[in-house]
Order: structure tokens, then sequence, then C-alpha cells
């Protein structure tokens, strides 16, 4: 029965056909990565996909800038890829016809051009590539140094349904994931690499409560699977906090990852539950785009320099 | 100000554990004097690393500290790291010799450098990194020898102030006697941090961690209750410090310059 299940959807996405399937295990991988070192850390992309593969996982989640580390500064050209013609992602590729795939890599999209990007690989191809559109560059971050700036949050097809990428610093502003919603994204993906801030009464970092705040308000509103996969690991000092987790379109945790410790970690996720919630909560239905985007036309108009 | 104990124990060991591992080292060193800090430090390293990976320098200058001494002695006893007791008196008295004074700065900053050498000698003949032993405090007030006690591989402590290692040393049941401990530097018999630096230290970790962690400005704290001359000196130690923890600036001459824009990460493909 189960095989016949998974016979199904790789036929399904073998055919390319989309937002076809009921359920779908999706695997994150809490890592680590080796700051400048691609080769190993694609390695440990392959035993991940294996590990993955062994649960029968469809989506295997990796975090923010997973095949480069991310204390990155001067080596970014040094290790950026251009996924067209790099045979890693020729050979991420191929594994993607078994299981779809989204990781974090420095592009080299034109020459000379660096981005902070993500893609999510599916079917043999890649679907889509995000380009982190906020860099934080304040405090103990200095991204806008080094990277240049998306300009885009798009919403596309996958098997599973209708997705919208974001990395790490998108999800802290609200109006990126509205852009998803609006494009219609089902389930939004979250790359991050967030070091840990600040004390807590609890055994955590202060700082991983407003993740999580941002995790279960955009998936309640925007009745929306929400799967954010963090990093753990030190890089010069900095600790990256962990905590990933899953969030159903009723605002419901599903799964959360233990902080700061490495995990993998796999759910089930029923995916009938986003028309289930877009029923009972017509947001989705409701929502102005028209209007939002004409009143932002007029606030930044009025904008004074 | 208050800490989660075992989660700042865990964080902390992890960091030691990690950076030995990247920079290829098994072992640790550190200076221990048998005060709270450097027996907080050891107490991690011995937890992080296993006992038989630690080695704690005791290095007296005569018999100026012989309390210091038995509970350095103490600590690693219960700890069962290696140690090793290496008297600088010979080392700081020769040079004195040649060069007399009786300026306890100038004396004291001596001794924390003679330590510091021995220290990395050590490091380099038994492979171990130095862990260093500054707080928060000592940092950002810059109550430290440049070079001397402040210099390290990896500072496990430097991210929590004075009062919150007190706290961290509770939770890892560090013996009452040395949590009981008056703070001192160690320069000069008698000498103790609060003397010096004219502030109890609850106080000076309240007015920094308004300046510092809450980003406050001068007038918001005094304005919060703390006195004016506590916080303008806090404020102007900070200021004074702050070469103390920087690399000394290079001027620019070529296209690409250490310190300026060749920006590489400490952890280079670690």
């Amino acid at each position: 029965m189960i095989g016949d299940a998974l016979l199904q959807k790789s036929e399904l996405q073998s055919r390319g056909n989309c937002g076809n399937f009921l359920d779908m295990k999706v695997a994150l991988s809490q890592i680590s990565s080796v700051l400048g070192d691609v080769k190993k850390n694609f390695h440990t992309h392959l035993k991940y996909i294996d590990r993955a593969k062994k649960e029968k996982a469809d989506l295997l989640i990796f975090p923010e800038l997973s095949l480069t580390g991310y204390t990155l500064k001067d080596l970014v050209p040094d290790v950026a890829i251009s996924p067209d013609k790099n045979p890693l992602f020729t050979e991420l590729k191929l594994l993607s016809k078994d299981i779809s795939l989204v990781l974090g890599f420095v592009e080299e999209k034109d020459k000379g051009l660096y981005y902070n990007s993500s893609a999510y690989l599916s079917g043999g191809r890649i679907l889509h590539i995000h380009r982190k559109v906020y860099l934080p560059t304040y405090g103990m971050f200095e991204e806008a140094k080094f990277y240049g700036q998306g300009k885009n949050f798009k919403t596309f097809q996958t098997p599973f349904g209708k997705t919208g990428m974001l990395i790490c610093y998108d999800f802290l502003h609200y109006s990126s994931s509205y852009v998803l919603f609006a494009g219609g994204s089902e389930i939004i993906i979250v790359l991050s690499a967030a070091p840990g801030r600040g004390m807590s009464d609890e055994e955590n970092y202060a700082s991983s409560y407003m993740w999580e705040l941002m995790g279960e308000s955009i998936s309640r509103f925007s009745t929306a699977f929400l799967i954010y996969c963090n990093r753990v690991g030190f890089e010069d000092g900095k600790s990256f906090a962990g905590g990933s987790f899953i969030y159903a379109p009723s605002g419901q945790l599903l799964a959360k990852a233990p902080y700061t410790d490495e995990n993998f970690l796999v759910m089930e996720i029923d995916l009938k539950q986003i028309r289930e919630y877009r029923k009972k909560w017509p947001y989705r239905r409701d929502d102005k785009p028209e209007v939002i985007l004409a009143a932002l036309q007029r606030a930044v108009t009025s904008y004074e320099d | 100000m208050k800490i989660n104990g075992p989660f700042v124990e865990k964080i902390l060991i992890r960091f030691i554990q990690e950076e030995l591992h990247k920079f290829g080292f098994k072992k640790g060193i550190l200076g221990l004097s048998g005060g709270l800090d450097s027996t907080v430090c050891a107490f991690l390293a011995a937890k992080a690393l296993s006992p038989e990976n630690v080695t704690a320098l005791i290095m007296p200058y005569r018999a100026t500290f012989s309390d210091d001494l038995k509970d350095a002695k103490s600590i690693i006893h219960l700890l069962d790291i290696r140690s090793k007791i290496i008297d600088i008196s010979p080392m700081v008295d020769a040079y004195f010799s040649i060069h007399p004074t009786e300026n306890k700065i100038l004396r004291g900053n001596k001794m924390a450098r003679e330590r510091m050498c021995i220290l990395y000698d050590y490091s380099a003949r038994e492979k171990a990194l130095i862990l260093g032993t500054s707080n928060k405090t000592e940092l950002l007030l810059g109550y430290g020898t440049i070079h001397g006690d402040m210099a390290s591989g990896i500072n496990p402590l430097g991210d929590l102030y004075k009062t919150q290692i007190r706290q961290l040393a509770l939770h890892l049941k560090v013996p009452e006697e040395i949590r009981k401990k008056t703070p001192t530097a160690g320069l000069w018999k008698g000498q103790t941090d609060e003397k010096e630096l004219g502030i109890p230290y609850d106080e000076i970790d309240a007015i920094l961690f308004q300046l510092v962690d809450k980003r406050k400005s001068k007038n918001d704290v005094i304005s919060l209750g703390f006195k004016k001359e506590y916080v303008e000196k806090i404020i102007r130690l900070i200021k004074d410090s702050e070469f103390k923890r920087k690399l000394p600036p290079i001027p620019k001459i070529s296209e690409r310059t250490v310190g300026h824009d060749f920006l590489f990460p400490y952890d280079w493909d670690k």
C-alpha cells in the first residue's frame, strides 16, 4: 500500500504534475556546515539525502548557506556556484528525481555578482532559486557588504503544492511572507542560519522565541504550512540556535527540533489541512492584494526624503 | 542578568569542544590562580575535554598569595586535572633587579605577562590551546593586562559578567570558599577589584548591562537610579580601554590591508 503510494508519487513527480499529493513526508537537516569547504559540506548533504531516502521522505530541507557555512566574508567569491554549470548541482539534480531538495548556497548569478541563495530541486530540475532580499547588515551581521540583494518573493509550483522560500532575515520582515501568501503559497519554507542571542529563563536563547512567534503567526494567518530549518554549531564564537520547526495551517506546532543540537527531523504532514483551514478561515479568499498594492504605492509616494 | 545555568554550561562546553576540534587540538591549558574565573574555566574545560586533557598552570610570585595557591591545588585535586606549579619569581626578579621599580602596576603587569609567556610556551610544548579566563566585566572596563591575562586562544567566559560567573559557579558546584572569595586581579597583596575600581561588582555589572546589553544612554542609566559618578566612571573606563579589545591600527597604504579590507573569518576552513 505504502509502496503503491510512493510509486504514484514518483510517477507524478516525473510527469511534472503538481499539487496532487494528500500528504507528504518532510525531513529537516539541522546541521552544522564547515566554513568555506563546499566539498565537505556536499558530502554531508549526500549523507543526509541518503538518510532521508531511507526514511522515505518526499522533501529534504537544509539550512541557509548549507553548502558553504555562514560567516564567509571575503571567501564569498571562492565558494560561489553557478548552478547550471556546476557538477555538484548536476549530481543534486539527479538525486532530486528520488527526493525533492531545498538547500542554501552562494550563487554567482552573473559574473562577479554573488547572492545568498536557496534552491528547490525536484524531479531532476531546479524548480526555483530564491535570492535573499533582506540582507542583515547591523550589529554582528554584515551580509550586504558581500552579497547582492535579491529582488523577488516568488511562489512556484511543486509536486506538493504552491511553495515559497525565504532565507532567514527575509522571514523577520512579515511583508515577505505576505507576498508569498498573496502569490498563493501553501507551503512556506524558511532556511535559516540564525545565531542565538540573549539570555532566557529556559534552556535556550531568548531570540529563538521570535522565530517561533513568527512561525505560528504566519502559518495561521496564511493558512499555510510553515517549515523553518535552522542550523547549529559555532562560527567565530556565534552559536547557531537550531530549534527548527513545522507549523500547520491552523497555527498548530507539528514538530520542533531541539535547540543548539544537531538533529534530523522527519514529519508526515497532511496537505488536506490547507483546504480544510482555508474553508474555515477564508483569509486567502478575502485577501485584497490590489488594495494593498495601491495603498503601498500611496504610502511609498508620500515618503519624505 | 539572570542566566540559565544548564544552558550556559552546555553552550560553553560545546564551544570549547568545537573550537579545539576545529583547530586540531585535543588538549587545553589555562592559568589557574585559585580565583573564581579561572576555577570556573577549569570546571568547564574538565567537563568539555575530560580531566586528563586539561593542564592547569599555577604560577605564583613568591609567597604573596599562599591562600590562592592552596585553593588552586584543591581545585586540581577535585577536578583531577593535570597541573604544574611554576614559580615566576626568578624571571620577574631578574628583570626588576636590572630595571627596579616600586610601581605596583608596572610590577603587576610584568607578572601577568610573565605568566602569559609561560602559558604560550607550555601551549606549544603540550600542543594545548590556551583557554582565557577574562570575563565580560573585565573586558569592558579594560581591567586586565593587555598581552598578559587578556591573551588567550579562545575565551569561553568573555560574554559573562562577573556576577553571572558567580551564578554559573553555583550551578557547576564550585566549592563555596572559592565562590565567596573577594575578587582580585592578584597584582599585589591586599589588592581587591572593588577597592581599586571603587564600585561594588553588583553595581558595575548592573550599569554595564544597561549601557551595553540594553544600549541605554548615560542619562537613561542615571535616571534608573544609578549614581552619576559611577556611571560616568564606567563609561570613561570603557572608552579608555577600547585599544585593549582591538588589534593595533595599521595605516592603510595598499589596495588591500590586514584589518581593513582583508576580511576572513576566524574559523576559516574549519
